[in-house]
């Protein structure tokens, strides 16, 4: 008893050492491997925390399209919440396709029926999102975000790992798009790159995992597209350096790129959001 | 009793109406109630000149009222239902004065019949205009189902602040969508309408305007229970002003039996239990029973009167223009031309559409095309994941097809505008069309310098995703157009497709091939520079 009680706190100390946690192996066991390994999502969730995880389930594909996440990975973080105390889980995100179908097909909804207290919902009426300020917005000084993501205690986002065609790729930065109400306005009216670092200087969530089970490589965001069987977990409580090391595990459109070369993560890094290049970071790399 | 029976009918009519939408169970025939009237069917078969087998279930009520006699307009009929709801409500006391010439009036029905018939006869459907349960369809389609979305979704507004209080996650973002539609007042004006009549006699409709209830009292005078009077009567004459379709002459103890719905009003207000509805085999064809007692003249003059609906909604610049229509139709739908002709405009598909891209015409096809669907694809797009539309098409005017057939289906062509397109026009970073199409029919080719969106026309079905996100304001720098669209009448739309070297598939897209081609390449530092200026693909550096 008192062994475990000196000995764990001491563990977990090491273990938040890691800038990032890079697991390997089947959906569901790399992504309880990687929140153990970062030290137990008991370090973020407390008893009685209301969470907000935010998939990416914006498409009604199903899992192997490699354009939403995958639904073992949602589940197994929704269920560790939920272990750790959470008085509420909610997996949101605002849908480009119809809801119904999104939360169908994506499997997330099914994946995560089973566990009390977790609710899955698409957003997609305004009036459940809220407006708020972007003090540090280069190009946008206003955004309309989903209510109950800026009133949670915890907001955990789970993209999946995927190219885009505006952006290069597609993953915790780029997924902040779900979370608000205009989404059209950052291709039509902003730069969508510096709109993006803009967000993200408001919308901090504070652990990011990104499910590379697999990678769509090409034709992202919507897919079809060139699918990669990656089996990685990426796990990280700073939103550009897990980004950045997300960038270099597959070749995007059959090239490879580094963080800094994808122009909206350079921007967050520039105005402090976070770290870019991977190899100063210390990353925990296994397998489970 | 009969309340009762009206009451659950009317009930499993609105039920299979909320049942008609995605995911229908395709055992469930949605539009059954459809499907048997047999105005419907014969409006349909006659206007297309083909038999539907969908439109043979109509031979069970063409059966039963042989047998039985016109029971169907007291007891099944859900318009007969609402309307006499809506007189309960509404003018339960009012007094009204009547009409004098009862007979005459009645015959009007029997006109509208041959009017409908005699215009199907020469390719137009009309029925639709009247017939009680494509009128009804409609009715709940266009108005009464938004209405009922909106007050729900008013009351879990209200209900929020308790839900949220209570805990109740799921009660507290539920929000249901909302559908909406061009033609809802109209459809209400017409309703709303056929209801008001009400104030001058008990179900107006039913006795005077019913085309399929004057078809059914064709047949009815071979039934099986035929009103009796004892001499027990006293001629109170209480049942002839109670009978709501003054099937009750001056004489009570007569019946005019093909206006006599069985509804046994007339027994219920017998204070001498004079009336009875006895069982009798004996078929008198030709007898009073089945005389209509309607004139020559009156038969000529409907034969001419749909004469003359039919040459002036068929002679139009719409008809020769139906090889070269504009509209975007349901994926499914048959050949323009035989679409016309068998759509009854009942609004099921209207309804049961997932995404509401599905939407009534008004004038856009002229007269003959009043409330057939068009996709508006700008409103919203077309669903891949469903096929709904065709399931609960009565008469197969939309074909009822797997989800791989529906999705070959093509209904047109995405059309870029370029001087609207951001990207085309305003060097803008847009790639919304791309980002959203299902099919990779979109890709980005480098023109002067940037990669710009293009449309691959062999690989868009028309679903109409990029015409709805287009971010443009007002009209869409993407548009679908009908060009392309494979309509068939029978046969695989898989193998259709095939033949024109279409391909519809989820497969990976042409970004690689720009890739090459584009000699797109990053700034990596590390070798290979060449001479015209150093690209990469969007959002890298």
């Amino acid at each position: 008893m008192a062994l475990g009680v000196v000995g764990s706190p001491a563990l977990m100390h090491a273990k938040e050492e890691y800038d990032l946690v890079v697991i390997s192996g089947e959906p569901a066991a790399a992504t309880k491997k990687a929140l153990e390994t970062l030290g137990g999502i008991s370090r973020f969730v407390k008893k009685g925390h209301r969470v907000v995880l935010k998939p990416n389930m914006s498409f009604a594909r199903t899992p192997e399209f490699g354009a939403t996440t995958h639904p073992m990975v949602v589940a197994a973080v929704a269920q560790e919440c939920i272990r750790a105390g959470a008085r509420r889980v909610l997996i949101l995100d605002h849908t480009l396709h119809r809801a119904e179908l999104c939360l169908e097909r994506t499997g997330i909804r099914e994946a995560c029926k089973n566990i009390s207290g977790v609710h899955v919902q698409a957003f997609q009426d305004r009036k459940f999102f809220k407006e708020i300020k972007i003090p540090q917005g280069k190009v946008l000084d206003r955004v309309e975000v989903i209510q109950e993501a800026l009133e949670s205690d915890l907001l955990i986002n789970i993209p999946v790992a995927k190219s885009h065609s505006a952006t290069g790729v597609s993953l915790g930065i780029k997924g902040l798009m779900g979370l608000i109400w205009d989404r059209e306005s950052f291709h039509s009216r902003f730069n969508i790159n510096q709109a993006l670092s803009d967000l993200a200087t408001v919308i901090k969530p504070q652990l990011t995992i990104i499910d590379a089970t697999r990678a769509l490589a090409s034709g992202g965001p919507g897919g079809p597209g060139d699918v990669k069987k990656t089996n990685l977990i990426i796990a990280g409580t700073d939103p550009v350096a897990v980004d950045s090391y997300g960038v270099t595990i597959v070749p995007w459109y059959g090239q490879t790129f580094k963080g800094r070369q994808v122009e909206h993560l350079l921007i967050a890094h520039q105005r402090g959001l976070g770290k870019i290049d991977i190899e100063q970071l210390k990353i925990f790399k296994g397998s489970a | 009793m009969r309340t009762i029976i009206q009451a659950l009918s009317l009930l499993l009519f609105s039920l299979l109406f909320i049942f008609a939408t995605y995911k229908l169970p395709n055992w469930l025939p949605a539009d059954i109630y459809l499907r048997i009237d047999p105005l419907l069917g014969l409006n349909a078969i006659f206007a297309s000149r083909e038999i539907i087998p969908r439109v043979l279930w109509s031979l069970i009520l063409i059966g039963a009222t042989l047998f039985i006699g016109r029971f169907f307009c007291a007891y099944v009929c859900p318009t007969g239902a609402s309307i006499d709801f809506l007189d309960f409500l509404f003018f339960r006391k009012k007094k009204r004065p009547g009409l004098k010439n009862e007979a005459g009036f009645q015959k009007i029905k029997t006109g509208l019949l041959i009017v409908f018939l005699t215009a199907g006869l020469l390719g137009l459907s009309l029925a639709f205009f009247l017939d009680p349960l494509a009128l009804l369809t409609r009715f709940y389609t266009f108005f009464l189902y938004p209405l009922t979305i909106t007050l729900i979704n008013l009351f879990l507004d209200l209900l929020r602040p308790l839900s949220r209080a209570f805990g109740w996650v799921a009660l507290s973002y539920l929000h249901y969508f909302q559908p909406v539609f061009y033609m809802s007042a109209i459809t209400l004006l017409i309703f709303g309408g056929i209801v008001a009549l009400n104030l001058f006699a008990k179900r107006f409709w039913c006795r005077y305007l019913c085309p399929l209830g004057a078809f059914l009292s064709f047949i009815s005078p071979l039934g099986l229970f035929k009103r009796k009077v004892s001499p027990e009567c006293n001629e109170c004459l209480k049942c002839q002003k109670a009978c709501p379709m003054g099937a009750i002459e001056q004489d009570p103890t007569k019946t005019r039996f093909p206006e006599c719905i069985q509804c046994r009003t007339c027994v219920k207000v017998c204070s001498q239990e004079a009336v009875t509805f006895p069982a009798s085999l004996s078929f008198s064809l030709g007898g009073e029973y089945s005389s209509t007692n309607f004139s020559r003249r009156g038969f000529l003059y409907s034969v001419a009167g749909g004469m003359t609906f039919g040459f002036l909604a068929m002679r139009t610049p719409f008809t020769p223009l139906q090889s070269k229509h504009q509209l975007v139709r349901p994926p499914g739908a048959i050949p323009e031309t035989e679409f016309l002709r068998t759509c009854i405009r009942c609004g099921e598909c209207m309804k049961s559409c997932l995404t509401n891209t599905l939407q009534p015409c008004l004038w856009e096809s002229g007269f003959s095309g009043l409330w057939t669907p068009k996709m508006d694809l700008r409103l919203a797009p077309c669903d891949q994941n469903c096929n709904v539309c065709g399931k609960v098409c009565p008469t197969q005017a939309i074909r009822s097809v797997s989800l791989e057939e529906k999705n070959h289906a093509k209904v047109g062509t995405a059309v870029l505008l370029k001087e609207m397109c951001l990207v085309w026009a305003q060097d803008k970073i847009c790639l919304i069309c791309d980002e959203i199409c299902p099919y990779n029919a979109i890709v980005f080719r480098p023109v002067e310098g940037y990669r710009r969106p293009v449309v691959i026309a062999s690989k868009c079905n028309g679903c109409g995703f990029c015409e709805k996100k287009c971010p443009v304001l007002g009209e869409s720098a993407i548009v679908v157009v009908p060009d392309g669209e494979i309509r068939l009448k029978e046969g695989s739309y898989v193998k259709e497709a095939q033949k024109l070297q279409l391909e519809f598939k989820a497969n990976p897209g042409d970004d690689k091939f720009i890739l090459e081609e584009s000699g797109f390449k990053i700034e990596s530092g590390k070798k290979e520079e060449k001479k015209s200026q150093p690209q990469t693909p969007k959002g890298f550096m």
